[in-house]
């Protein structure tokens, strides 16, 4: 074509991991939980997200000859939902609030911060792998703003003075209550 | 049947249908995107949007509803009412086109959807002629989805028909909606295109110009083609077809609406199949053998040439056959009226069906469909008229053979004279058959392209594309369906049928429906033709 155009004809260039047998397992291991594969699909693409770290199209195309439906609903399925990764990501998320109340309270400071600190911008990951950098919505602790939530660990009333000691900090993303092993129990049966 | 009052007016449908259905049957141009027959309802597009009555909750008064309904998805129920004319739809059909068009590239004038386009439409009579949008307009990118397919996310308008298509009718399943809300677009996997064999109709159910055919990108403005309602001659389905066709040259086929044969739906090999009408090596000229060479003949004495040859064989060498050799791709008129004028002169003439192009077996969609749920079948015989051509042998009965039988009986030197039609769109002589045609000293042979047949032949007559013929084909179902012409013959060939007419002695111009008629006071098959229903003015 003489104009850019998305190709889609052709496989994927970028290389993106496959599915291990262990996960494979893990996932068939959902199978009698639900009335159908296809509806395996959701629990299948977090633990995928949880191995790789994001859902690249090698797992996508894998995943759906596992669910016996095509690959073209998953990729349906992953790009709808914001929180499937569909390119790597950093070790980290840093999600900071741009929302409203956050806003007020000081949020595009505290994003400038971690701009700053970390070297990159928004929806970029550091060269060490270690950071990416995103702005939500809103992380649903009006109240507490500014808010920046890493991976799964909210820090409320952010001060942007201290965005630095909070990044340098190694245990930034280490939750006070641990998370649910709904996705660990791979032979897990619904009785 | 039910009842229903639809903008103040009764009108009779069917009930159970939806309302936008009997709304387009009544001759309303509801605006409507997502809504085709052919695949599920979704109601995403909320163009169709009407006022119904219904019963107050506290009263079971009779009033306006509040809400707008989306008439796709709303079935007829008899005695209910409905609205298509009123502000409140109005209002809601100017808000959606301008929806609609926020994002809208307004790339027009490089569109080949331009001129059948229903943005273009609908924003001329439902939308406003000035966009409110002051903030940069969301670009998508173009994608190439597929072989054959372009898709132009920018001027997509989330309809989502495709997707369907190719889920519920293909069954492949191929493309998707990625991402969400104002962002959604129309995806492929990558790596995975739009491939399947009936892929081309989601170019034709597109509403607007996101899905393009590659084949036919730049090619035409579609104001400029001009169309015939012909019948497909790819399969023995035999789908009912239109050519669209500017200045003799043919740049598309699109299907027809035809519920007995293929619905909405034509596959992609017929769809494209039609390139060889345009080929160069073409047979162009009528010549008679004069030794080892060619001489032009002029058509004015073929009728007068054949009678005589075919005559003068029949009596001079009585111990031996004629044969007339019927293709599938003939119309059933060009075949009754040749084996007419064959049979005048030759009563013990043997008739024959050409070899009949067969692959492994039929195509059904959606892919691993079986009898009760199939859609759409491209079936193994590649040919329109087998059934036609067996009627019309059928009729005449006296001695017929089967093709192999015939070649048999050539090659041991049984005939002595052959009357041979091909018009095959591929190379169709075997090296079998050319060496047993070898044995047959007076050969006349009918066909498109040269080949071992047309080289050792003593008179060659240079056939018609299906799309420079009309007449009657009878598809694997028995469907007797008419197939009008839609160009002119190239320079040299002359139109089939109408040789045929002048060969059996008939005057004045060939018409398909006069020698149909003639047929079907011999042969009650032919009493009934089936003309597909039109669909109505604003369906789409």
């Amino acid at each position: 074509m003489a104009w850019k155009a998305i190709d889609r004809v052709n496989a994927p260039a970028e290389e993106s991991p496959s599915l291990s047998e262990p996960l494979k397992e893990k996932i068939r291991g959902f199978f009698d939980r639900y009335p159908t594969k296809r509806a395996v699909l959701i629990p299948a693409l977090h633990m995928i997200q949880d191995d790789h770290g994001y859902v690249g199209w090698k797992a996508m195309e894998e995943v759906a000859e596992l669910l016996e439906i095509t690959p073209s609903d998953v990729f349906d399925t992953v790009s709808f939902y914001s929180h499937f990764w569909t390119h790597p990501k950093g070790e980290k998320v840093v999600m900071a609030c741009r929302s409203i109340s956050c806003d007020l309270l000081g949020a595009d400071r505290v994003l400038d911060e971690c701009k700053k600190v970390l070297g990159i911008g928004d929806h970029e990951t550091t060269p060490d792998g270690k950071y990416s950098l995103m702005t939500e919505e809103c992380l649903a602790a009006c109240d507490h703003g500014p808010c920046l939530m890493i991976n799964e660990k909210m820090h409320k009333c952010v001060d942007p003075a201290n965005v630095r000691k909070i990044l340098e900090d190694d245990a930034n993303d280490k939750l006070d209550i641990p998370r649910s092993n709904l996705y660990d129990g791979a032979n897990r049966t619904s009785a | 049947m039910a009842k229903i009052i639809l903008n103040n007016q009764e009108v009779e449908t069917r009930e159970g249908i939806p309302v936008l259905q009997a709304a387009l049957e009544a001759g309303l141009n509801v605006p409507h995107y997502c809504y085709h027959p052919g695949l599920s309802v979704v109601a995403s597009c909320r163009l169709c949007l009407m006022e119904m009555k219904m019963p107050h909750p506290k009263t079971g008064e009779l009033g306006w509803a509040p809400k707008l309904m989306p008439s796709c998805q709303t079935p007829v129920r008899d005695g209910m009412e409905v609205r298509f004319d009123s502000d409140k739809v109005h209002e809601n059909q100017e808000r959606c086109m301008e929806f609609f068009l926020l994002n809208h590239p307004l790339d027009c004038p490089v569109c080949d959807q331009a001129g059948e386009c229903h943005l273009q439409d609908y924003s001329y009579h439902f939308g406003k002629s000035e966009s409110r949008m002051v903030d940069q307009k969301h670009v998508t990118p173009k994608k190439d989805v597929g072989p054959r397919t372009l898709l132009y996310s920018d001027r997509c308008v989330m309809c989502s028909r495709c997707v369907r298509f190719c889920d519920e009718v293909a069954g492949t399943g191929e493309l998707c909606i990625t991402n969400r809300g104002s962002k959604a677009e129309i995806d492929a996997f990558p790596g995975k295109p739009l491939a399947n064999p009936m892929q081309g109709n989601v170019v034709d159910i597109c509403p607007v110009g996101c899905l393009l055919d590659k084949d036919f990108l730049f090619q035409q403005r579609v104001w400029f083609l001009k169309s015939a309602d012909s019948i497909c001659t790819g399969c023995s389905t035999g789908c009912s077809i239109r050519i669209d066709q500017n200045e003799d040259h043919v740049h598309r086929l699109k299907p027809r609406f035809n519920p007995r044969v293929n619905q909405w739906w034509m596959c992609d090999e017929g769809r494209f199949g039609f390139k060889y009408i345009h080929d160069k090596n073409r047979l162009t000229r009528l010549k008679l053998r004069r030794g080892e060479s060619f001489e032009s003949l002029r058509w004015e004495s073929l009728a007068e040439t054949v009678r005589y040859r075919f005559e003068d064989v029949a009596k001079k060498q009585s111990d031996k056959k004629i044969a007339v050799v019927l293709s599938p791709f003939m119309a059933c008129e060009e075949a009754w009226l040749l084996v007419k004028t064959i049979r005048e002169v030759a009563p013990e003439a043997t008739l024959v069906l050409g070899p009949v192009p067969t692959v492994e077996q039929d195509e059904r969609f959606p892919v691993g469909a079986t009898n009760g749920d199939t859609k759409f079948i491209i079936r193994k015989e590649k040919c329109p008229n087998r059934n036609g051509i067996e009627l019309i042998i059928k009729h005449f009965g006296g001695n017929t053979e089967t093709f192999d039988a015939f070649v048999e009986q050539a090659g041991a030197g049984e005939f002595a004279a052959a009357w041979i039609s091909g018009g095959y769109p591929t190379e169709w002589v075997s090296k079998d058959f050319a060496k047993a045609a070898g044995k047959i000293p007076f050969k006349v042979v009918h066909d498109l392209f040269g080949s071992a047949l047309t080289d050792e032949a003593t008179l060659v007559i240079p056939a018609c594309s299906f799309a420079e013929r009309d007449g009657t084909f009878v598809n694997a179902t028995g469907v007797v369906q008419p197939f009008a012409r839609a160009i002119k013959p190239p320079q040299g060939c002359k139109r089939d049928g109408q040789f045929f007419y002048e060969l059996a002695e008939l005057e004045g111009l060939y018409q398909s429906p006069t020698v149909l008629g003639m047929m079907a006071a011999e042969i009650d098959e032919f009493k009934e033709v089936y003309v597909p229903p039109q669909l109505p003015e604003h369906q789409h």
